[in-house]
């Protein structure tokens, strides 16, 4: 990696990415909660998977690498995604809370890159941002429904969000060699920069849903009141997540990030398995086609 | 009729014989995917422009327009590439291709701005329904059995039939 053209890894991040949750979507084929919902996430997974290949089509010269070997034929320690995308779907709130999350970041970076340096890059964001629209509108009338309840609803996916938000701040984490994609304009806005865009708009859709609790230290699960049969709040551990601070009435980022490392090949025990499982196809024969 | 067709009017004659299959109705030159042509003493280029990125397709689409030059190349290389400069946006379905997409049940839905409310890309009404033309119609998911598709109701003569996905630089 040390002599790595910093724009593979901006490509593979952005890739990977794609290819990651994309494969986390097609997870619900078969078995989401009801027909349109498998509909949706299949044909979201079959974008983001395309989106992929296409940015791997882009990095294929300087990977030396073609698009499957790039997709299938790495090491879990080569792929360069960041770890939220990696994380096995859960529960309907989860899976609703990490696209929203995942979509709204990647729709921040797809933006800026629109007006990246690197004419190839730019282009494919272009088409892909066309498709995007659809991902992101999905995400936000769930964010909507469940926002407004009923209580059960509201609750599991504000859990999601608890349980996701801390990793999707490392969806911006520092790319390798990012100082020179700057200074060379393949990425016009730092990491940090657009993070901060992120996360101000992120925590003015919260605040609005009376939900921007989940951003705050709090106890789990007395961070709302919410009314029961039994009239008790179980209390559980405090929660924080780390590398949130609010200051002068907006979210921003400080400091650490949890679960960070992706970028750099840093995964964790779910990667592993969804790796093996991923490309077992390609590993085990070799040059299939079908 | 002028005897003489150029080399160019056969390549993109041919190309008109190449369907998407997962829309047979529809030649790649109705939906608009042949973005250039190129034909030199040596090789045969044609750039086509993917409707949507992921569409499982193109690599089909790219065996057939080689299979389709074979007999106008002469020997000429025919190199085939996608491109996505410009974006591929659904405006460049031709009159034909749209009339072919009604015809099998497709609404060309984006071409009605005037008509359907779009509250969001979610939830699209007034849909001209493909089969009976009436525009008391709501969209049931904008997902169908291909990501470019959408699903729609008509309450006229109660069918449920598939739109065409709108892509576009400016949504509705």
């Amino acid at each position: 990696m040390p002599d790595e053209d910093p724009r593979l890894g901006l490509l593979l991040a952005l890739a990977d990415d794609e290819l990651v949750i994309g494969h986390r979507h097609s997870e619900w084929t078969g078995w989401a909660p009801y027909l349109e919902e498998d509909l949706a996430f299949s044909s979201i997974g079959q974008d983001e998977m395309g989106h992929a290949r296409l940015l791997y089509e882009i990095a294929e010269p300087l990977a030396g690498k073609d698009p499957d070997a790039l997709a299938l034929g790495r090491q879990p320690g080569e792929y360069r995604h960041a770890i939220l995308c990696e994380r096995p779907n859960g529960d309907w709130g989860y899976t609703i809370a990490r696209q929203y999350l995942y979509d709204t970041a990647d729709d921040v970076r797809l933006a800026a890159l629109e007006s990246s340096s690197f004419p190839e890059l730019a282009a494919a964001v272009k088409t892909i941002r066309l498709e995007e629209r659809y991902h992101l509108e999905h995400a936000r009338q769930w964010f909507t429904r469940f926002s407004q309840g009923p209580v059960e609803a509201r609750q599991r996916f504000a859990q999601g969000l608890e349980a996701a938000v801390g990793e999707a701040l490392a969806l911006f984490e520092t790319l390798p060699g990012e100082e020179r994609l700057i200074a060379d304009g393949v990425l016009p806005r730092s990491s940090e920069d657009l993070l901060g865009d992120w996360l101000g708009a992120l925590g003015g859709v919260l605040e609005e849903a009376s939900l921007d609790w989940v951003l705050a230290s709090h106890e789990k699960a007395g961070g709302e009141m919410v009314p029961t049969s039994s009239g008790e709040i179980e209390q559980g551990p405090t929660l924080t997540v780390p590398g949130l601070e609010r200051r002068d009435d907006r979210w921003v980022h400080v400091g650490e990030f949890a679960g960070d490392g992706g970028r750099r090949g840093k995964h964790t025990e779910d990667f592993g398995v969804l790796w093996e499982e991923m490309t077992a196809l390609y590993r085990k024969i070799p040059g299939a086609t079908w | 009729m002028s005897a003489t067709v150029t080399l160019e009017e056969r390549v993109r004659a041919a190309l008109d014989g190449v369907h998407d299959p997962e829309i047979p109705a529809c030649s790649i030159t109705d939906l608009g995917m042949v973005e250039r042509v190129d034909v030199t003493g040596e090789a045969i280029e044609v750039d086509l422009l993917p409707t949507f990125v992921g569409c499982p397709a193109k690599d089909i689409i790219g065996e057939d327009v080689h299979a389709a030059l074979g007999d106008a190349a002469g020997g000429r290389e025919v190199r085939v590439t996608f491109v996505y400069d410009p974006p591929w946006t659904t405006d460049r379905i031709n009159e034909r291709g749209r009339e072919r997409l009604r015809e099998v049940g497709i609404a060309p839905h984006w071409e009605q701005k005037s008509g359907p409310v779009a509250i969001s890309l979610m939830s699209v009404s007034g849909v001209a329904c493909p089969f009976c033309g009436s525009t008391e119609t709501k969209m049931e998911s904008a997902w169908g059995p291909t990501p470019c598709r959408t699903q729609h109701w008509c309450s006229s003569c109660r069918n449920a039939f598939e739109g065409f996905k709108e892509k576009a630089d400016t949504p509705a």
